[in-house]
């Protein structure tokens, strides 16, 4: 069993993920994981990241081994469905006090793990490490071997305390209990050369539920999702399966890599967010499956149903285009890979007039350029008057985003319509494409933007807090042309690269004065991006701009 | 036996026993000449189809399930608004109890008015006797500072004369001569409640305003800058008129409320009894003549009472049941034009707040199609209130609607496009309604209690906003009107549209994969 410092250097080892390969090996130990910034707004820790890839797994008591903060804040906070045992929903914590942080809180958590297999016998426990008994040294993975053998049951450590960094590392360490305590210690009734994995998906809303019906006619046979709607023997057997999908590659990329590299099991990344992509995605899984020995009749079925289920969506979306012609999109969004739905939305016929890249990898951003050409604005992060500014200068209609930026357009005034995690609707697949422009069409013509945008009508246009942002904005822009000294300021205010503290003035002096191109030059002469090689996309851009010698990237402030 | 003296059942459970269910089977099949029940299927899923509908549309004398009251009950409504008013109807004392026993069950608070009593003699030689006798006995039990004088059907039928009784009363030393006796005739088969209140209305006005039927000298109208407001029948009037308070103030305007019963249906449990609790002071109702203006939230419960004010030479602007961000805003800013005063920034606010709250839940309502009935005004505003959320007010219905209602809920339809497809149906009563739910379905229907009726049988999910509401509590001390009162309708909206999400998601290991916690 290794270590949890190991496990996590080896995380940050793998190898397949494209952005790790370019690094050198100083970089690499460092972590791929861009560090957090104290004071900053940050999102969701490791402990949250595990909890939220694993939850999915319907029929598994998931045991959270700390204070109630832990358990309490994120019991059954996801809309992942379950085709058959409920019991992930209900939520189980040590909820351990302060004698258990004096004495630890072992015993305490073994008993815990006893209580839920005698009363609920589930086919295996999960236990969740979190902050506090990490730090007393509660040792979960000696608990849970003793409690497994005592029980004669799995119960599974998953070792990522919030401490260990943020909530995307956390999924990956979810991923390495899987590979290291589940996957392959169960053997399946039969298989098929049909089988499949699919890596990385939650079935949030009950998306997945929108492809299988296409898969099931095909009869290619899930035999495991990891982790939506999954079952404890189907994850401890998915190493039979011949092929699979990794749908959010950040997400679990060291699992599907890791069951190419034990189990030969051969995975592409893919999306069934939009209708190209679900195509694209079942003729690689066809594809693989053919490669692998199913028959190469499955590729001649597999046309079949892409052509049947592409002309059933194109003629539910055809009416939909004459309305959103001149509609112009703003996609704010995390999770769902930003591209794929760029390639989404464009076949609703709208326009797309920029988008996130706050998660994305340089690949991402690459996609994006090709699908929305070369002036795409690509967006860090926004604040309400931008946002404001770009609805009013009829730049954006409509942003679509994750719940967390709701706030902000809505704010702004900006219609909006949830596309991420915590979305009602399932937007996967080819009928799930035409829900989302069903939904879109809904909110674009929703008559209460009117009143969102609308200022009181008693107040003075000309004096509401918009005009008043704007003018501040205009007034700053203004202030910056006309004093150099201050605009000398801001470049040297903003800050490219945290760790080592660099600054937009300093790496645009450097780029200027010796005549850099690359990233790499821009470190060897500045050391940005010398830390946790985060900002290297960051600095593409600045130098992207330059060579363009056009105005720099719309990029706020991290 | 199941039922006994240590453990007593009440009728929920004692009629589901055993013994019971025997006898009430036998009794049908013995006595009851039951019919095949699948030909009562048949007529009861017949019911629901669009050629009974046909039928039940062409419908001419009867009606069925009627969505309004009558007038009187209006105008008791609006009586107990004047301090220390008490409402005398004159007429049988079987209708006053109605009218006691309705606002009593919607407001949970004792509702006083007395009668004249009028009998079967009385009906023939008339009811002087009853005016007489009841003027006398009501000043001297109850020692009301005004008492307000309404008639049943039974005096109107046979055409007694409310001034010249009220005269003769007097005459008789019934009441003393300068003692304030209002009166408004307020037939049932004329109109509904909303014509009753705004009879009654127009009558104190008119007592007061315009020399006390001939007892003093018509009032000179020396204007100043107070406004006053006129609510209208109003099922919300005790969380509706604080709030329209709070508004008057916050803005800084000087205002008479009319017929404020505000505290009336609403008195504390202290140990004192208030026969009486606040409302208009008469000095305040005869002052209001020198208001800039009067302000009505609902048009037609003040057809009548607006003109008269209007001929005394004040401004009157009415609206239809302001729900929501626009309706309010015209009632906010004709309140600043009228007044010259500016709207404040805590006004501002609500009005963001609201807005705000309309946006973070809009995707739930957007699109969802509604049933809406009530009284005419009420209809307008939540019907507005609906077109902003971009929901459909598909069948909106006012039993006490008229033909010029229609044409304005119409003009409401055609000034958006979620109104398209809406249609008003004036006149008509709620098992209409249950045909059009049956035909042309809809999410949920918005109305009073007896919506609970069309919720069973048509299985549409009913809102409860209107009036009466006798089977939840409390509603009433919420506002519906400002800005915080758009709020309270969003909420009740919201609320059902998610407990319905909740119902249809709850069967374990059936459908509560969807059962979430999030919404």
């Amino acid at each position: 069993m290794s270590s949890l410092s190991a496990t996590i250097q080896d995380v940050f080892n793998e190898p397949g993920c494209g952005k790790n390969a370019n690094k050198s090996e100083a970089e690499r130990k460092k972590g791929c994981t861009k560090q957090l910034q104290p004071g900053g707004a940050a999102g969701g820790c490791a402990f949250d990241g595990a909890k939220i890839a694993l939850q999915p797994l319907t029929d598994v008591a998931h045991l959270v081994h700390g204070p109630i903060a832990c358990e309490g804040n994120s019991w059954d906070n996801r809309g992942a469905r379950s085709s058959g045992s409920n019991i992930w929903r209900t939520g189980f914590t040590t909820d351990i006090n302060e004698t258990d942080v004096v004495f630890g809180g072992e015993k305490r958590l073994y008993k815990a793990v006893k209580e839920i297999i005698e009363k609920y016998n589930p086919p295996a426990v999960f236990v969740y490490q979190t902050c506090v008994p990490a730090m007393i040294g509660d040792d979960i993975n000696a608990v849970c071997k003793a409690a497994s053998q005592k029980f004669g049951k799995p119960v599974i450590p998953v070792n990522s305390p919030g401490f260990v960094g943020p909530k995307n590392l956390g999924n990956k360490l979810a991923g390495e209990a899987l590979l290291e305590h589940v996957i392959g210690t169960e053997e399946p009734d039969f298989t098929t050369p049909y089988d499949l994995n699919i890596i990385g998906e939650y079935n949030l809303s009950g998306e997945l539920w929108q492809v299988k019906p296409l898969l099931d006619e095909l009869g290619i046979r899930i035999l495991s999702c990891i982790s939506g709607d999954g079952k404890y023997r189907e994850v401890a057997y998915s190493h039979r399966a011949r092929a699979a999908m990794m749908v959010c590659s950040k997400a679990m990329i060291n699992v599907a890599r890791k069951m190419e590299e034990r189990y030969g099991i051969p995975f592409f990344e893919g999306s069934f967010y939009g209708i190209e992509d679900s195509s694209d995605s079942l003729r690689e899984i066809a594809r693989l499956l053919i490669e692998r020995d199913a028959p190469d009749e499955l590729m001649t079925r597999t046309e079949a149903v892409i052509a049947r289920e592409e002309a059933k969506a194109w003629a539910a979306i055809e009416p939909y285009k004459p309305r959103f012609k001149g509609k112009k999109v703003l996609l704010i969004t995390g999770g769902v890979k930003s591209w794929s739905v760029v390639a989404a939305l464009q076949e609703a016929g709208l326009e797309l007039v920029g988008t996130s890249v706050k998660k994305s990898t340089r690949e991402d951003k690459e996609r994006i350029k090709e699908l929305m050409g070369q002036d795409a604005h690509m967006i860090d992060d926004m604040t309400p008057r931008e946002m404001y500014k770009m609805m009013k200068d009829a730049k954006a209609d409509i942003m679509l985003s994750g719940g967390k930026s709701q706030f902000v357009a809505l704010k702004a005034g900006m219609p909006w319509l949830d596309i991420n995690q915590e979305r009602s609707h399932a937007y996967m697949g080819y009928v799930g494409m035409v829900k989302l422009v069903e939904e879109i069409d809904k909110a674009l013509f929703n008559p209460m933007w009117e009143q969102l945008r609308r200022p009181a009508p008693w107040e003075d246009s000309a004096k509401n807090w918009q005009a008043r942002a704007i003018a501040q904005m205009d007034a700053e822009a203004a202030a910056l042309a006309a004093d150099p000294v201050a605009a000398e300021q801001a470049r040297r205010a903003k800050k490219i690269c945290n760790c080592k503290t660099v600054d937009l003035g300093t790496i645009e002096d450097a780029i200027q004065t010796h005549g850099l191109t690359t990233t790499e030059e821009v470190k060897q002469h500045t050391n940005a991006s010398g830390g946790c090689g985060f900002c290297s996309v960051r600095i593409d851009d600045i130098l992207a701009a330059r060579q363009a010698s056009a105005a720099p990237v719309m990029q706020a402030a991290e | 036996m199941t039922q006994n003296a240590d453990h007593v059942l009440d009728h929920f459970e004692l009629f589901r026993g055993p013994e019971y269910q025997q006898m009430l089977a036998n009794k049908k099949k013995m006595f009851e000449n039951p019919r095949d029940p699948a030909e009562v299927e048949r007529i009861r899923e017949w019911a629901k189809t669009p050629e009974y509908r046909e039928k039940n549309f062409a419908r001419e004398a009867l009606t069925v399930n009627p969505a309004k009251a009558c007038q009187p009950l209006g105008a008791v409504f609006a009586a107990v608004g004047f301090e220390g008013t008490i409402p005398f109807v004159h007429g049988s004392q079987g209708c006053v109890a109605y009218y006691r026993s309705h606002l009593s069950r919607h407001f949970k608070e004792p509702s006083s008015c007395v009668s004249s009593s009028m009998t079967e003699d009385a009906a023939v030689f008339g009811g002087l006797n009853n005016m007489i006798d009841g003027l006398a006995n009501t000043y001297s039990m109850y020692k009301p500072k005004m008492i307000a004088v309404s008639t049943t059907c039974m005096a109107e039928v046979i055409g007694d004369d409310l001034n010249a009784f009220i005269k003769t009363a007097k005459e008789k030393g019934s009441v003393p001569n300068e003692y304030d006796v209002p009166f408004a005739h307020t037939p049932a088969f004329v109109g509904s409640h909303v014509t009753g209140y705004d009879n009654a209305l127009k009558g104190i006005i008119e007592h007061f305003w315009d020399g006390k039927a001939g007892t003093a000298p018509k009032l000179e109208r020396q204007p100043n800058e107070k406004i006053n407001f006129i609510g209208g029948f109003d099922g919300y009037t005790v969380g509706n008129t604080r709030e329209v308070k709070r508004i008057f103030e916050t803005m800084g305007i000087e205002y008479t409320i009319l017929a404020d019963n505000s505290d009336v249906f609403d008195t504390p449990t202290d140990g004192e009894f208030r026969m009486y609790d606040g409302g208009t002071t008469l000095e305040d109702a005869a002052n209001a003549i020198h208001a800039k203006a009067t302000i009505s939230m609902q048009h037609y419960s003040t057809e009548k009472t607006l003109p008269l004010i209007a001929a005394h030479g004040q401004e009157v602007v009415s609206f239809n049941h302001p729900i929501g961000v626009t309706a309010t805003d015209e009632f906010i800013m004709a309140l600043s034009r009228i007044s010259g005063k500016e709207i404040p920034e805590e006004l501002a606010r609500e009005r963001g707040r609201l807005v705000d709250a309309m946006a973070d839940s809009s995707a739930h309502i957007h699109g969802k199609k509604f049933a809406i009935y009530g009284d005419p005004d009420l209809c307008i505003g939540l019907a507005a209130f609906l077109l902003e959320l971009g929901a459909e007010p598909t069948h909106v219905l006012a039993t006490n609607g008229t033909k010029q209602w229609a044409e304005k809920v119409q003009a409401v339809f055609d000034s958006s496009p979620f109104g398209q497809n809406c249609h008003v149906y004036p006149g008509k009563d709620l098992w209409h309604m249950r045909s059009l739910l049956f035909t042309e379905p809809v999410d949920f229907v918005i109305g009073n209690t007896y919506g609970k009726y069309l919720e069973r049988d048509t299985g549409t999910p009913l809102i409860r906003i209107g009036f009466p509401i006798f089977d939840r509590h409390h509603h009433h001390r919420y506002p519906v009107w400002g800005y915080q009162g758009g709020m309270n309708v969003l909420v009740w909206i919201l609320d059902k549209i998610f407990d319905e999400i909740d119902r249809n998601t709850n069967v374990p290991a059936k459908t509560d994969y969807s059962f979430d916690i999030i919404r």
